[in-house]
């Protein structure tokens, strides 16, 4: 424990001295032993460069932009983010399909990244020593290419815990304060759904969970290749050893249905239920607690507990990319850099609550020290951070992860929100899905 | 020239002075030959250089990408000929999208039609404040189709939703407008009419408008009253128009995106593809498979869709209106 702590102590600091050595804004930027580097990243500090940075929903880079632009008067930001994140992915694959270069820099969500490293040549090379250690290095293999060529900085992350409502485990019968519903929930997935089934005999009205799809979700990230083989990238989603098939089975069992509250997520009806008694727990990545808290601005009973069935999981989190072929590449590499140093991550923390990615971040005083007043005043960064620390993997991704995943979550909306189809029928019509692939 | 042309048998002199004719004429007039000749063609080409352009190259371009391997990112691949076609036809989820689009098509555009022809019809009578009717039909147009979707996804929100607590409220169960097959298309097809009702009604007013009024004068000392005179001066009259707005209808109608896409939060056509129309699946195909070489396959069948069910239309159309008129001259001719 001690050792971590000291080393987290030492990139903390050497990051630091880096964001001031490089905020000072000196002829001589980093000490790095990259001549190609230091060369270029010299050169272009007088003259004036306009950087289009494209992101999507909320990155939080606002005052950022204008701090950095103060630091280095000679750059331009232009702010050009996307109204949804499905545009901005068709925009990023638009500009691949036709080897065209819009932006300076480019985010994209980490489900997109393996489409992305399919096409690495396009992005810059963004290795340096400097970085080497600022992410975990499930982080910076999501944006590491087959040949080690790392082409995403990461930004946010998803350390996930669970949600709940203190009223509604009160009502139950069962514990609600913070610590003790993180003991009560902490274990394995049966624990969870076993404490599900005492909830739901105590008969409140009230389902013990949101979504069928939602737990897969975190079910499926705590797998080390849910759909493909990380080796030759083939589907074994629907072999005989799936790893994906026992979560499904497990999900759409009479036992587990019959804790959930039939909802979609994202639908109409999951938005309006946060508000109402419609079910006790959800799995809650750092970024979701904003969301429990723009649907449900009034109710006073949620919570967060630092816990997370099955064992630590990411879900989410984003990467910014350098297409090689624009015209400030070395420009736009430096304020990349700026923009995911721990320094500038743990600010948006604060300030926008995006949780970040960069392990000195995540143990910074003022990442730590955030309570959240919504939630009855939860230290969410404290319990997020100890939420990231023991995260080790990322489920492999392979090239036809996405629409897999899309195919799968179709599956769980049939047996759970519309009812059409049960647990086998369903199946099947997501085998055709797959099928239909390739 | 007369003169000439009336010995036929002097065939070599007449061969001659045709020969030689040509050259008398001045440049200046054979410039005002073309003129005349080829004038028209050049004002109207920048039409069809844009349609060349923007229309037909696509056209063939997305044919040519069919019959390949054609990937999103990584672009042309192997000639497959035939075989994007044969595993699309085979595919159960292009004919769900070919039943939901035509199912769709029918709900939004049949009612459509008929309650634009009978809006328009009261429009044109003589109404107090006519223009401020006139506008307020073209309202819901003005709003953006994304906009709409929102609103009636709201609405239509299986627990939620207010059409459903009215329905509960009334004592019936509530519609699951999203997970049926059937309460999904209509849901979607009254965002479609919600926005393109009005719009036809005025196509329709304008045409109206354009029926002369001693027609209808004519039919009043008959004796035909408002129904009668709808039915046999009004729809008869109105024949091209009708033609023309169920042919555009049949086209916008058949190509039916933005609602279904807006109407969940997946934007998928619904878990089971209940409501995922051919324009969605072709979307699906080249944006979310990255398999353009099959989102080109089904576009072409789209295409072949759209021709066919035109074709059926106009032949049908034109009967119907026909008949009309031919009742109509009858009864002229009787009457005189």
């Amino acid at each position: 424990m001690r050792k971590t702590t000291r080393k987290f102590l030492a990139v903390t600091a050497g990051v630091a001295s880096i964001a001031l050595l490089a905020s000072a804004c000196s002829s001589s930027d980093e000490p790095s032993d990259n001549t190609s580097d230091t060369t270029s990243s010299s050169a272009p500090a007088d003259e004036p460069v306009t950087l289009k940075v494209a992101t999507f929903n909320e990155f939080g880079y606002a005052d950022l932009y204008k701090e950095y632009m103060t630091l280095h008067p000679n750059v331009t930001i232009v702010d050009d983010k996307a109204d949804t994140s499905d545009n901005a992915r068709a925009a990023v694959q638009n500009s691949i399909a036709t080897n065209t270069v819009t932006d300076d820099i480019v985010a994209a969500d980490g489900d997109w990244m393996p489409e992305l490293i399919a096409s690495s040549d396009f992005f810059a090379d963004l290795g340096s020593d400097s970085i080497k250690d600022r992410w975990p290095t499930w982080k910076t293999d999501m944006g590491t290419d087959s040949a080690g060529k790392l082409i995403g900085y990461g930004t946010d992350s998803g350390p996930e815990a669970v949600c709940y409502r203190k009223d509604l485990f009160e009502k139950a019968g069962l514990p609600s304060d913070r610590a003790d519903v993180a003991k009560l929930l902490d274990g394995s997935w049966d624990n969870y759904f076993t404490v599900g089934q005492q909830f739901m005999d105590a008969k409140t009205g009230a389902a013990w969970f949101d979504s069928i799809g939602a737990l897969s979700q975190g079910m499926i990230n705590q797998l080390e290749a849910p759909f493909e083989d990380p080796a030759t990238d083939e589907i074994t989603v629907l072999n005989p050893d799936s790893k994906a098939k026992p979560v499904y089975d497990l999900l759409t069992s009479d036992k587990v249905l019959g804790q959930s509250a039939h909802l979609g997520q994202w639908s109409q009806d999951w938005t309006d239920a946060f508000k109402g008694d419609k079910f006790a727990t959800m799995l809650c990545p750092p970024w979701m607690t904003q969301i429990i808290a723009g649907n449900a601005p009034d109710q006073t009973n949620w919570d967060v507990a630092d816990a997370m069935p099955g064992g630590a999981s990411n879900w989410g989190g984003s990467f910014l990319l350098v297409p090689s072929g624009g015209k400030n590449v070395e420009a736009a590499k430096a304020l990349a850099d700026w923009l995911t140093d721990p320094v500038q991550a743990a600010k948006v923390f604060v300030q926008y609550g995006n949780f970040p990615s960069q392990t000195a971040a995540t143990t910074d005083a003022s990442v730590t020290g955030k309570t959240d007043d919504y939630f009855g005043g939860a230290p969410t960064g404290q319990i997020f951070s100890n939420r990231f620390a023991p995260i080790a993997q990322q489920p492999f991704r392979g090239s036809h992860y996405f629409p897999i995943n899309q195919a799968l979550s179709d599956a769980y909306t049939r047996v759970d929100v519309d009812k059409t189809d049960d647990s086998a029928s369903s199946w099947k019509k997501f085998e055709q899905a797959v099928k239909d692939l390739s | 020239m007369t003169s000439t042309e009336t010995p036929p048998a002097a065939g070599p002199t007449a061969s001659d002075e045709r020969d030689r004719q040509p050259r008398r004429v001045g440049f200046s007039q054979t410039l005002g030959r073309w003129d005349v000749k080829f004038s028209p063609y050049l004002y109207i080409s920048p039409f069809f250089i844009l349609f060349v352009v923007v229309g037909l190259f696509p056209l063939l371009y997305t044919g040519y990408v069919s019959i390949h391997q054609w990937d999103l990112l990584k672009g042309q691949g192997d000639f497959v000929g035939f075989e994007n076609f044969s595993t699309v036809l085979q595919a159960p989820i292009f004919w769900k999208s070919v039943r939901n689009t035509i199912s769709i098509f029918l709900l939004s555009s049949v009612p459509q039609v008929i309650t634009a022809l009978i809006i328009a019809a009261v429009l044109d009578a003589n109404l107090r404040a006519k223009t401020f009717w006139r506008m307020g039909v073209l309202v819901p147009y003005v709003v953006a189709p994304v906009a709409v979707a929102l609103i009636f996804g709201q609405m239509f929100a299986d627990q939620s939703g207010i059409i459903n607590q009215i329905l509960r409220n009334l004592g019936f169960a509530g519609i699951g407008w999203h997970s049926e097959v059937l309460p999904s298309h209509i849901a979607i097809a009254s965002m479609v009419n919600f926005r393109w009702t009005g719009y036809n009604t005025l196509i329709f007013l304008a045409a109206m408008q354009a029926v002369p009024r001693d027609i209808y004068e004519a039919a009043l000392i008959d004796g035909a009253n408002r129904v009668r005179q709808f039915f046999s001066i009004t729809i008869p009259m109105l024949r091209p128009t009708i033609i023309f707005v169920i042919i555009t209808s049949t086209i916008g109608g058949l190509q039916i995106f933005d609602e279904p896409r807006m109407f969940d939060q997946f934007g998928r056509g619904g878990a089971d593809q209940q409501y995922l129309t051919v324009t969605n699946y072709i979307y699906q195909l080249g944006w979310t498979n990255k398999n353009f070489g099959r989102a080109a396959a089904v576009a072409w069948l789209l295409f072949l869709l759209i021709l066919a069910i035109s074709v059926v239309n106009y032949l049908i159309t034109r009967r119907i209106a026909s008949e009309g008129g031919a009742k109509q001259k009858k009864r002229k001719k009787v009457s005189a």
